[in-house]
C-alpha cells in the first residue's frame, strides 16, 4: 500500500514538477517566427533583418518584455533559414506556425518572398509584419493579417524628382539601368513614371539579368544617350559595380542615383571617391529625429543603442526591423491580449510614433505615414536633402 | 562607333573570364575532377589582395603570386589528403566531395570575413586611355595582360618542365605514365595545386575590378563552368579562346538585344555546345 502509494505521488510529483513550470513557462512567452535567408545570396540582407529583431528583443526582455492583458511575456524569436529560396521561405512560413506554434510572425526578405509567404499567413489568421517588402503588388491582395513598414516604392522616386528638377532645370534626358529583379525593377518603373511626369525625356531604359558581371555594353549604350540623369538599381554589388564601370568608361552626369546601394557604409567603401555626389533615397535614415513611444525611445537612443551592440550605424533595413518588432509590441499592448484577432485588429488601429517615424498602416495594410529620406554622398558622408525638417545639405550637380 | 567600343569591351571582358577558367579547366581536363571549389578560390585569393592592401598597402599586383601560393599549398594539401582518395571513382564522387569541401571553405570565409561586398579601391586610380571614342580602362587591360602572361607561364610549365610533361602523360595515358615511373598521386596532387595556384592569382588581380564575397564565388564558378564547356577542357588555348568567345558574345548580345540577354545567352550557348559539341572549340588537344 505505502510502495503504490509512493509511486502515485512520486508520478503526480514528476507530473507537476514537468508540466506545470513548462505550462506557465509557455503562457509567458511571445513567440515571433522569423523566416530568414541567412544563408544563400540574400545572407547580408537577411543576417541585418535578424540583428534588427534581436535588438529589439534583448531590448524589450531588458525592460521587462511586453506587457499585456495583466501579464509580462518575454519575447522569444524562432529564426528559420530558407536558404534564400522563396519556396522554402513559404514552407518554413508554414512550419513556423504549425510546428512551431509561434503567435505572430516577421515576413521573410523582400517584396517577392513576403509577397509568396503572405498566404500563409493569411490562411492560419497570424498577425505577420513584413520588414523590408515595399511594393505594392504585396499588398493589393486584400490581405487582413498583412502590415509592413516600407511606403510605395513612388514615394522614393517622387521626392527624388522633385528635388533634382527644381535644382536643375537643365535635366531634360534620363537613363535607367535596373536589376531585372522584382523591387529594383519596381523602383525602375517608378523613375520612368516620375520622369515622364515631369516631362523628362527617357532616353534609355534596359535591364540586366541577376548574375551579371560586365555592364560595359550597356553604360556604352548610356554613354552614346548622353543623359543628364543616370538612374541605377540593383543591389549592392551590382551598383558598385556599375559605377566603377562608369567611371572606366568615362560615363559622367550632372546627377547619378543609385538605389539602393548607397545607404549602406559598404558601397562608399568600395566605391570610395567614386561614390561622391551620388544620390539615393530609403525609408529611413540615421539622421531622422523622432521622439518615439516604444522601447527604444528617441531616433538618437535606438542609433546609440544600436551602436554599443554591433559597433556600426544602422541602416534602413535594419532600423525596420527594428521597428517591426517595437510595433508588434505596441500593437500587443494596445491589444491587451495576444488573441491573433485582437493584436490584428490593434495593428490595423494603430496611430503612434517610434524611433523609426509616426506608424500608421492605410488600408491595404501597407504604411502610409514615412517620408522616405532622400540623400546624397557628400564628402564620403551621407547628407539628408529630403525631409525639409531633417535637411541637411542642398543636391550637388555634377558626378564625375 | 558604338560597335568598336563594345568590341573593345568584349575583349577586355573576354581576358578577364581566360583568368578565371584556366585553373578550373586544368584540374577538369587533366583529373577529371570538376572542383566546385574553383570559385571560393578565386574568392580567397581576392581577400588576401583586399587585406594585403588594406593593411600594408601592398598592391594586388604583388600580392598575386602570395595569394597563388596560399592557394597552391591548400590546393596540394586538399588533393594530397582528401581528393585523392577518390580520384579513381566516378566523378559524381568527387563533384559531391568537392561540393562539400566547398560548402566548408565558402562557410569559413562567412564567418572570417563576413557577407559584406568589399573591393580594392587603388589609389590613385589607373584611369582609362583613350583613343578618340574608344575608352580603355588600363586596369582591366593591365589585369588581362598580366593573366595572359600567367596563362603564357603555365604553358610553358606544362610543354617544357619535367612537372608539365608528366602531367600531360597522366592526361594522356595514366597506366603508361605510371609504368614510365611517374608518380601518379604527387603529379596529381600538384596538378590540383597549380589549379588552385591560378584560381588565387585570378581572385588578387580580379579584387580591383570586382566587388567580392563569400557570396559571388558561384558566380565565378559559373562562368568557369562555361567558359570550358565553350573553349574545350584541358587546355591553355581553350580557355582563352572561350573566355573570349563568352566576353565578346555577352557583350555583343547586351548590344544587340539589351543586358538582361547576356547572362541566359551564355547559358544558352553552353547548352548548345554540351548537345552538338561536347569537346569545346579547340576539343581536348591543347598541352599536347
Amino acid at each position: 500500500m505505502y510502495g503504490r502509494s509512493f509511486k502515485f505521488s512520486f508520478l503526480a510529483g514528476l507530473l507537476i514538477t514537468s508540466v506545470v513550470p513548462q505550462l506557465s513557462f509557455a503562457q509567458d512567452v511571445i513567440r515571433i517566427g522569423a523566416p530568414l535567408p541567412l544563408t544563400g545570396p540574400l545572407s547580408p540582407e537577411g543576417i541585418k533583418q535578424k540583428q534588427g529583431y534581436d535588438l529589439w528583443a534583448e531590448v524589450a526582455n531588458s525592460k521587462g518584455g511586453i506587457k499585456t492583458g495583466g501579464k509580462n511575456y518575454k519575447v522569444e524569436i524562432v529564426y528559420v533559414d530558407y536558404a534564400s529560396n522563396t519556396p522554402r521561405a513559404v514552407q518554413t512560413a508554414e512550419r513556423l506556425i504549425t510546428e512551431d506554434k509561434v503567435n505572430f510572425l516577421f515576413s521573410p526578405f523582400g517584396s517577392g518572398a513576403t509577397k509568396a509567404a503572405s498566404g500563409i499567413s493569411e490562411k492560419y489568421g497570424i498577425p505577420t509584419v513584413a520588414a523590408t517588402a515595399s511594393s505594392e503588388q504585396v499588398y493589393d491582395q486584400g490581405y487582413k493579417f498583412l502590415f509592413g513598414t516600407f511606403t510605395p516604392n513612388d514615394t522614393l522616386t517622387e521626392p527624388l524628382s522633385t528635388i533634382v528638377t527644381k535644382r536643375d532645370p537643365n535635366v531634360k534626358r534620363v537613363a535607367i539601368l535596373a536589376r531585372n529583379d522584382l523591387f529594383p525593377l519596381a523602383i525602375g518603373n517608378e523613375m520612368e513614371k516620375s520622369a515622364k511626369k515631369r516631362n523628362l525625356d527617357v532616353v534609355m531604359f534596359e535591364k540586366y539579368a541577376i548574375g551579371t558581371m560586365d555592364h560595359a555594353s550597356a553604360i556604352t549604350q548610356m554613354r552614346a544617350a548622353n543623359p543628364d540623369w543616370i538612374f541605377a538599381t540593383g543591389y549592392i554589388n551590382d551598383l558598385i559595380l556599375i559605377r566603377k564601370q562608369m567611371s572606366d568608361l568615362g560615363v559622367t552626369a550632372p546627377i547619378v542615383t543609385m538605389i539602393a546601394g548607397p545607404a549602406y557604409k559598404e558601397f562608399m567603401d568600395a566605391s570610395g571617391p567614386l561614390a561622391e555626389n551620388v544620390s539615393s533615397a530609403a525609408w529611413w535614415h540615421p539622421a531622422v529625429r523622432y521622439d518615439g513611444k516604444g522601447v527604444f525611445g528617441s531616433t538618437e537612443n535606438f542609433n546609440k543603442v544600436w551602436e554599443q551592440k554591433y559597433k556600426d550605424t544602422p541602416d534602413y533595413a535594419q532600423a525596420s526591423a527594428a521597428a517591426a518588432g517595437e510595433i508588434f509590441q505596441l500593437a500587443i499592448e494596445k491589444a491587451e491580449s495576444i488573441d491573433p484577432k485582437k493584436v490584428r485588429n490593434a495593428l490595423a488601429d494603430l496611430d503612434t510614433t517610434t524611433f523609426y517615424g509616426r506608424i500608421k498602416f492605410g488600408p491595404t495594410g501597407q504604411i502610409t505615414s514615412l517620408d522616405p529620406p532622400v540623400f546624397q554622398i557628400q564628402g564620403g558622408k551621407p547628407v539628408v536633402l529630403f525631409p525639409d525638417y531633417i535637411k541637411q545639405g542642398e543636391l550637388k550637380i555634377g558626378v564625375k | 562607333m558604338i560597335y568598336l567600343q563594345v568590341l573593345a569591351n568584349g575583349l577586355v571582358l573576354g581576358g578577364l573570364y581566360a583568368a578565371i577558367a584556366v585553373g578550373f579547366s586544368l584540374v577538369w581536363g587533366v583529373l577529371n575532377v570538376i572542383n566546385l571549389l574553383h570559385g571560393s578560390f578565386i574568392i580567397l585569393g581576392a581577400y588576401v589582395a583586399f587585406f594585403g592592401y588594406a593593411l600594408f598597402g601592398l598592391h594586388p599586383f604583388l600580392s598575386a603570386p602570395i595569394a597563388g601560393f596560399i592557394l597552391f599549398a591548400i590546393g596540394y594539401s586538399l588533393q594530397a589528403t582528401v581528393i585523392n582518395r577518390v580520384i579513381h571513382a566516378p566523378v559524381l564522387m568527387t563533384l559531391t566531395l568537392t561540393f562539400g569541401l566547398d560548402l566548408l571553405l565558402n562557410n569559413a570565409m562567412l564567418l572570417a570575413f563576413k557577407a559584406d561586398y568589399r573591393k580594392v579601391v587603388l589609389e590613385p586610380p589607373l584611369g582609362s586611355l583613350f583613343f578618340g571614342p574608344i575608352v580603355l580602362p588600363l586596369d582591366r587591360i593591365a589585369v588581362m595582360i598580366l593573366a595572359l602572361l600567367m596563362t603564357y607561364g603555365l604553358y610553358l610549365l606544362l610543354r617544357d618542365s619535367k612537372l608539365g610533361r608528366a602531367i600531360i602523360a597522366i592526361r594522356m595515358d595514366q597506366e603508361a605514365a605510371a609504368l614510365m615511373g611517374v608518380n601518379i598521386l604527387q603529379t596529381q596532387a600538384m596538378t590540383f595545386a597549380i589549379g588552385a595556384f591560378m584560381a588565387g592569382a585570378a581572385g588578387s588581380l580580379l579584387s580591383i575590378i570586382y566587388p567580392i564575397s563569400p557570396l559571388n564565388s558561384i558566380t565565378f564558378l559559373g562562368k568557369a563552368f562555361v567558359i570550358c564547356v565553350i573553349g574545350g577542357l584541358g587546355s591553355v588555348g581553350g580557355a582563352i579562346v572561350g573566355g573570349i568567345t563568352l566576353g565578346l558574345l555577352e557583350s555583343l548580345t547586351a548590344l544587340w538585344f539589351g543586358p538582361e540577354y547576356a547572362v541566359p545567352i551564355s547559358f544558352a550557348l553552353l547548352i548548345a555546345f554540351l548537345a552538338v559539341r561536347p569537346t569545346g572549340l579547340l576539343g581536348r588537344r591543347g598541352y599536347e
